[in-house]
Order: C-alpha cells, then sequence, then structure tokens
C-alpha cells in the first residue's frame, strides 16, 4: 500500500481508532496484523521474505543473549514462512507460487532450524559468533539473491565475454521484493547490536515482528535501531493530543514534499533523462535541478509521512533528512541526507573497518569501502556503485586542501559557507545526474549537453525553468521558516496563526497536483 | 476532544468550510456544471419562473448574455446559431447571428437571432447544445461545422469523467474549491509553462496529453469518424423536429510561401453537402469568401473580422429570404424525410 492512494488515507485512520482503541498484546497483535496488511498491498508472496528475517533475526539474537528457545518452538518458527507459502498456494492461487517454492521455504526452515540447534553445541564466544554469522548469511542470501543476483552473473558474463569465453544465459527472472534493503539492514542492525551487548535480545515475539515489520518505516525507512523502537512498541503509552497533532502536521509536510514538489519535478526531471532526449546546457542543468528537488521531495517527503504515521501511534522514528543541500561538505551532507543509512554504514561498516583509528590512507580507505557499497545497496548496478564511488572520492578529497579548508563549525554559519555551501551544492547535483543516469552512455551525453548552449538543440527552456521555480519556491520558503528551529518539517514552534497559514497553503498546494499518482523512488532500494 | 482541535487546525477548517459555502451559496449558479465542461445539458442557461431564459457565462461555456422567451411569440422568426469560436465572434454585437437580426429586421421580419455558439466546441459538444436549444421552439437552426475541435471535445470529455462517481479517490475533489484548484493549476501552470512535447511523454494522466499523445493514424480516423457520426446525429436530431437546419461549413485561409492566400475547407464543403436534403441546407464559407480580400475578412487563419461578419450575415439574410419556403419564413414546417440522413462520403 502507498502512503499516495486512497487505501492509505482509510487505512490509516481506522487503524489509528482501534490501535489506540487496544491495549497490551492485543495492541502489538493487531500492529503486526496491520503492517502485513499494508506489505501485502504489494505482493502477498513476499511476507514469507519479511518473516523469514523475523524468524532468523530473533531466533539468533535470543541465541546470542544466551536464552535458548524450546527445539520445538524454534522448528515451529522456522516453518512458518513455508506455511505461508503453503498458505498462498492453496487460498491465493493467483499468487502464482508453487509447490516447489513451498518445498524450497520448508527445506531453508529446517536447515536453519538444524544449523541453529547444532550451533548451541558450541559454547561461549565462538557460538556467538557463529549465531551472528547465521544471521548475517541467511539475511544477506536472501538479499544478494533478490536484488543482487541477476546484477553479479550479468557482470560475470560481461566479464567472461570480454576474456574470450562464451557463456550461456542464466539470468532468471527475479522481483525485487519492496522494501527488502530497509527492513533487511533495520533487521541486521538489531542483530549486531545485541551480539556487542549495546542493545538487549528481544524475548517477545511480537513485539520483534512488530518492530521488523513496522508499516510506517518498513519499505522506506527511516533505518531503525532495535534500541530505539523496540522499547517504544513495547510500552503501555496511553493517547495524547499531542501524538496526532504532531503527527498530521508531518503527514501533511510529508505531501507536500511528495505530491507538489517531488511529482512535479518528475515532469522536467523525466522528460531529461528519457532516451534520446535532445539536451543543451540549459536543459542538463533545469534537468539535473529538478531531480535534486525531486528526489529530496520524494525520500523525505515520504520520512515525513512515515514520521508523522509512527508519531500517531505515539511512536518517535529518528530523524533522516536535516536541510541536505545546507551540507557544507561530503561528510556534513551523509550527516544531513538519509542519516539514519549514513549511521548504519557508520556503526556497522566503516567503524568496525577502522574508521578514523588507524592511519590516514587506511582511514581513507575505509571511507571509500563504506561509501561504494553505501552506492552499492542503493541499486544493483554499476552507475550506483559509480555514484557511491563519486561520493567517496568527494570525502577523501575534503581530506585535503584546498578543500578541507572549506570545513565549518557543526552548528554555526560562517562567511566560508557562502562558498562551501554553494560549492557542495553542484558537486551534490553531479551526483546526482550519475544517480539519475539509466547507463554509462547516457551519463556522459549529460555531460557532453554542458558543452553546448546552443538553444536551437532542444526545447525552449524557459517556461519550463518557471515551472520549476513554482514548485520548488514554496519547499524553500518552508525550509527558511523552520531554519531556526533546525527541524525541516517541524511546524510547532509557529506560532499558530503563521501554523495555520502555512497549513492551508499546503493543503491547497497538495490538492492542486493531487493527479498524480507515482510510486516514492526509494521503493525500488 | 478540545485538546485535539488546534486554533491552527480550526483556523484552515474554518477558512475552507467557509470558502466551500460561500461559493455554493452566493456562486450556485456560475458553478453549475463546472466540471462538466460542456458536457452538462443546463450549464449557461437559466430557465426563469416568469417564462424568460436567460444565457449566462457558467458551467464552462461562456454563453455572450442574452435573453429570450421560453416560448417562441407566434410572429417571430428564431434562428439558433451552434457553433465554435468562429460564429460567437469578437463581441456579441460584431458576430453574424446579431447582424443577421438586424438585416432580417431590416426587411420587415421580425426576426431574433440567439448566439449559442461557444469558443473550442465541435459537433460532440454542439449536440448536447442542440439537444437543450430544440426545446425553445426554434425556427431555424444554423449549425457550424468545423474540424478543429475534435481534440478539445475529446479531452473535456475526458476531464467531465475524471472524478465521476463516488470512489474514495474522488472524494477531495468534491469539494468544489479543491477541484477548481486543481483544474486551474492543470490548465494556467502545466498546459501554459510546460512544452506539450514534455507534457506528452510525462503527464500520463492528464487528459489533454493523452488525447494529443495519440498521434496514431488509426487514432486519429477514429476521431474524425466520432465527429463526423455526432455531425450525422445532429442533423438528424433537426430533422426530427421537422425543422430546417442550415449547416455552414468553415474554412481556413491558408498561406504558403510563394503562393496567394487561398481557403481550404479540409473535406467540410463535402461532408455538409452529403448531409444535405429536404429541410437541411449548406452554405460553404469558402464560397462566401472566396475571390474576396481575405485580410479585410479574416483576423487569422479561421476567425472572422466584423466585416468577415458582417457579409456573412448578409450572405445568411439573402438566402433565407429568396428561399422562404425552405427556411420556414412562413410559418410552413419542412416535411421530414422516412429514410434517414445520407452517410457522408469523401
Amino acid at each position: 500500500m502507498s502512503f499516495i492512494s486512497w487505501q492509505y488515507l482509510l487505512f490509516l485512520p481506522l487503524f489509528f481508532v482501534l490501535y489506540w482503541a487496544l491495549s497490551g498484546k492485543r495492541r502489538l497483535l493487531l500492529l503486526v496484523a496491520a503492517s502485513y496488511v499494508f506489505y501485502a498491498f504489494w505482493d502477498v508472496r513476499f511476507l514469507a521474505l519479511v518473516m523469514t528475517t523475523t524468524v532468523v533475526d530473533f531466533l539468533c539474537a535470543l541465541s546470542l543473549g544466551g536464552h535458548r528457545p524450546a527445539p520445538f518452538k524454534v522448528l515451529l518458527l522456522s516453518l512458518a514462512p513455508a506455511a505461508w507459502t503453503g498458505v498462498c498456494y492453496v487460498f491465493l492461487p493467483s499468487s502464482g507460487l508453487s509447490p516447489w517454492v513451498m518445498g524450497l521455504a520448508a527445506g531453508l526452515g529446517l536447515l536453519f532450524f538444524a544449523t541453529h540447534e547444532a550451533l548451541w553445541a558450541w559454547g561461549g564466544e565462538s557460538r556467538r559468533r557463529y549465531f551472528l554469522l547465521l544471521s548475517v548469511c541467511f539475511c544477506l542470501a536472501i538479499l544478494g539473491f533478490f536484488k543482487y543476483f541477476n546484477f553479479f552473473v550479468e557482470s560475470a558474463r560481461t566479464l567472461l565475454t570480454a576474456a574470450g569465453l562464451q557463456p550461456g544465459p542464466v539470468l532468471l527472472k527475479i522481483i525485487l521484493p519492496i522494501g527488502i534493503s530497509f527492513y533487511t539492514f533495520q533487521s541486521l542492525g538489531y542483530v549486531f547490536d545485541v551480539y556487542r551487548g549495546i542493545s538487549p535480545a528481544c524475548e517477545d515475539l511480537l513485539t520483534f515482528a512488530a518492530f521488523d515489520a513496522f508499516f510506517p518505516q518498513m519499505v522506506s525507512g527511516p533505518i531503525e535501531r532495535g534500541r530505539r523502537l523496540i522499547p517504544q512498541l513495547a510500552a503501555a503509552r496511553p493517547f495524547q493530543p499531542l501524538y496526532l497533532q504532531d503527527g498530521l502536521s508531518l503527514i501533511l509536510v510529508g505531501f507536500f514534499k511528495k505530491v507538489f514538489v517531488a511529482d512535479n519535478c518528475a515532469v522536467l526531471t523525466n522528460y531529461v533523462f528519457a532516451p534520446g532526449t535532445p539536451l543543451n546546457g540549459y536543459w542538463a542543468v533545469l534537468g539535473v535541478v529538478a531531480f535534486a528537488f525531486q528526489i529530496y521531495g520524494d525520500f523525505s517527503g515520504y520520512t515525513d509521512i512515515a514520521r508523522g504515521s509512527a508519531k500517531m501511534l505515539g511512536i518517535d522514528l529518528v530523524e533522516n533528512f536535516r536541510f541536505p543541500y545546507l551540507a557544507r561538505n561530503p561528510s556534513d551532507f551523509w550527516s544531513r541526507w538519509h542519516i539514519s543509512l549514513s549511521n548504519w554504514f557508520r556503526d556497522y561498516l566503516y567503524i568496525p573497518l577502522g574508521g578514523n583509528r588507524e592511519s590516514r590512507w587506511q582511514t581513507l580507505r575505509n571511507l571509500g569501502v563504506t561509501l561504494l557499497l553505501a552506492g552499492l545497496w542503493h541499486g544493483a548496478s554499476w552507475i550506483f556503485v559509480l555514484w557511491g564511488a563519486y561520493h567517496g572520492a568527494l570525502l577523501i578529497a575534503y581530506h585535503f586542501p584546498p578543500l578541507n579548508l572549506l570545513a565549518g563549525k557543526e552548528d554555526r554559519f560562517s562567511g566560508r559557507d557562502l562558498i562551501a555551501v554553494p560549492l557542495m551544492w553542484l558537486l551534490i547535483l553531479v551526483g546526482w545526474a550519475i544517480f539519475r543516469s539509466a547507463n554509462l552512455p547516457q551519463l556522459l551525453g549529460w555531460f557532453s549537453a554542458l558543452g553546448h548552449w546552443q538553444t536551437s538543440l532542444a526545447l525552449p527552456w524557459w517556461s519550463s525553468c518557471g515551472w520549476l521555480v513554482f514548485h520548488t519556491a514554496p519547499l524553500i520558503l518552508l525550509q527558511l521558516l523552520t531554519l531556526k528551529y533546525h527541524h525541516e518539517s517541524g511546524l510547532r514552534h509557529l506560532p499558530w496563526p503563521v501554523k495555520g497559514l502555512v497549513y492551508l497553503l499546503l493543503v491547497l498546494l497538495v490538492v492542486s497536483s493531487s493527479e498524480q499518482d507515482r510510486e516514492f523512488i526509494y521503493f525500488q532500494f | 476532544m478540545k485538546k485535539l482541535v488546534t486554533p491552527a487546525f480550526l483556523m484552515v477548517l474554518v477558512i475552507l468550510v467557509v470558502a466551500e459555502v460561500i461559493a455554493r451559496l452566493f456562486f450556485a449558479q456560475d458553478i453549475s456544471g463546472r466540471f462538466a465542461y460542456g458536457y452538462d445539458p443546463q450549464a449557461g442557461f437559466s430557465e426563469r419562473r416568469d417564462g424568460t431564459v436567460k444565457l449566462f457565462r457558467a458551467g464552462g461555456r461562456r454563453f455572450h448574455p442574452q435573453a429570450f422567451s421560453r416560448h417562441r411569440p407566434p410572429d417571430t422568426y428564431r434562428i439558433m446559431v451552434i457553433g465554435d469560436s468562429v460564429p460567437r465572434g469578437p463581441s456579441f454585437k460584431q458576430a453574424y447571428p446579431w447582424l443577421l437580426r438586424e438585416d432580417l429586421q431590416q426587411r420587415q421580419v421580425k426576426a431574433e437571432c440567439l448566439n449559442l455558439a461557444l469558443p473550442g466546441y465541435g459537433a460532440r459538444r454542439c449536440q448536447v447544445v442542440l439537444t437543450k436549444a430544440l426545446e425553445f421552439e426554434p425556427s431555424l437552426i444554423i449549425i457550424h461545422v468545423n474540424d478543429t475541435n475534435k481534440w478539445e471535445d475529446e479531452r473535456e470529455w475526458r476531464r467531465s469523467q475524471e472524478f465521476q462517481g463516488w470512489h474514495p479517490r474522488h472524494w477531495l475533489m468534491k469539494v468544489f474549491i479543491f477541484r477548481r484548484l486543481y483544474e486551474a493549476k492543470q490548465e494556467k501552470v502545466f498546459w501554459s509553462l510546460v512544452p506539450e512535447e514534455i507534457r506528452l511523454k510525462g503527464a500520463v494522466r492528464d487528459a489533454d496529453a493523452q488525447v494529443a499523445a495519440s498521434k496514431d493514424p488509426a487514432e486519429i480516423a477514429a476521431r474524425i469518424r466520432l465527429a463526423q457520426e455526432k455531425m450525422v446525429e445532429n442533423v438528424a436530431l433537426v430533422r426530427r423536429q421537422r425543422l430546417p437546419l442550415l449547416l455552414i461549413s468553415q474554412c481556413r485561409l491558408e498561406k504558403e510561401p510563394g503562393q496567394p492566400p487561398y481557403l481550404n475547407d479540409y473535406g467540410l464543403d463535402a461532408l455538409c453537402a452529403a448531409l444535405t436534403g429536404p429541410g437541411v441546407y449548406h452554405l460553404a464559407m469558402r464560397e462566401v469568401f472566396r475571390g474576396s480580400d481575405f485580410a479585410t475578412y479574416f483576423a487569422d487563419t479561421g476567425h472572422l473580422k466584423p466585416a468577415g461578419h458582417q457579409l456573412l450575415a448578409q450572405t445568411i439574410c439573402r438566402k433565407i429570404l429568396t428561399e422562404q419556403a425552405h427556411f420556414g419564413l412562413n410559418g410552413l414546417k419542412v416535411a421530414a424525410e422516412k429514410e434517414g440522413p445520407p452517410a457522408p462520403h469523401y
């Protein structure tokens, strides 16, 4: 179910009422059921994958915490995903699942069960390490198969062909399960935290299932930490009016960013980055600026709706964006853009690799590796790897003069920011050109367009510039209004008449563009 | 509950409700049929209790304001002109329906000539106006036949169907001010700022783009066929009422480098000629203006200057007066043929 759909606009109020009408286990049960229904709107079959991740990480984390569940319980849980595929096979023939898939799911369940039980034969730290490995292997195997299998096979085939060999076609028709990168990383992060002893193992399956499949953030983040979200889910909170007020305010801002800003900027972006579009320098710049606003409006809009929906349930999700286009350097950018993912890579990859504790060369290597993998996380394509490498190179370049001179104080703007912010904005734009290009030839086409400024080469660009300004100016004004509160979507601090006018304007702008019906960009990741 | 409703929320709610109530209470007539885009038969017609009918600008119809009695006075020859921006004219009194009335009255014919022409209307939407006009006892119907508005007809039809029904996805658009805003954004911002080429590629749901995107020759042929079918239906509709009908086939002024300007009827003359029969007459604008100084009569490729309207009015007046019996000027009804109108051929 998409946030930008009439189904969600009916689903959320209904769920909100039921959620606060219930308490304790029933509330959690409702939350899990609603989350599964929410996910099943896209593809009911892939709930089996969500369940697998939940079961594997729940049981592994329990074992990491030193709790051994009864073997019968482990067996039962291990077979739950297979049982779900069975339910789909019997009751939902349109899902297209075959007995083979059922058998495969059951086999994997039994394999997990056997491994789980076998690992308990080990003692001490080794067992903990192996349980961590088991969880990581299972989760990454699922992610790797569904997201990267064809990518690696295709890349290997290209390599072999270049070496003069003739490999046969082995590509599979694999559908990418929506949100798989997000819930896999969230779940893995929890297991890492339990392993490190930062977070206690969750002993209640229902709470953990709610954490893994929490519908507001399941498909596109923000990627939450177990130690933040699980206690909130488990706590018995009474309803407070502030939850509803803040939640609705965030949802409205999110809708504005997505429907008014992102979807309208997409009109230009889609044209510029469509194959075969004749471009000149004006259009190349217009297209990438439009995309910068589109992807920001799209993703931060999604995050706001997610945070607003969660807030209505009394749950605070982590902030994911903080005025990213005001960043002064790459490091600053990554502390403002997709913060939850940046922090994930920092905590579970960059720091374990050594972070900045080792030599300068090793620090730069760690930065490069982290950004390369962060790029790959975004999609199974070399263009995303290139985008990651580009940002890695930027991070490294900013460690050396003259760019390192542009680093300013964290919260204080100074004179040199007048150079640093626009420069960083330009560098970000180049990054978005890489990100948005479908392939390398298209990217090269975009770069070559920057060398041709004859207006006769493409459509008149001036009126389209007006279109872009019309759809981005309200966002910029909103940001200016909230800048001093350091919270880009929080309107709580504004005086109520101003807040009322802002709400009214946002409602009218959203309604004016409500004909669009597009998915969020980050769903594909 | 009191804590749930914040002053800011209340403010928004009050402003929206007040705006909606004002629109619906004080501008009810103007907004009636607003989102039918010309497909609401009643839009623009106000039938008063005293028996008068007023034409006004509303419901997507920009009629010239006019008033007439619902029942035609017995000694009055009532002409109703239906068409697009060409007969609508640069202003009410410069358009040929008014001038025709003047010409007829100068010749002692007590005539009223109602200008029901609307910009952008093709055969499909003209049919809706015609159906309504026939309720008001006309003596003669004049229909302008054009080939330029079939896309507008189709686009507006799709727009009129866009938020029909009570599906939840349409709920927001049941609020007048929301729908109006959405419409304004579409027309004033989307259509005017975004080049057509981009609209066609990007805006999947835009009715305009959907229509214009159909560059497929088969699709184009289907649209033309639909317009022709509607024209045939319009003729049949008038003939069933046993009323005289004058079809005026429009033409366009073409200019090609190295050649003198000429008038092109794009096959409309042949279409109209094929539709003529007892009670159905044809006047080709190309014939009216043939050999004249086009710059004197044409404002652009299709629209006429006041002098052009004058000439057209005189020609029609002459035709009516010379063929009085055919046009029912003597109070005669024209007998309808048993068979339907002939099919068009090209």
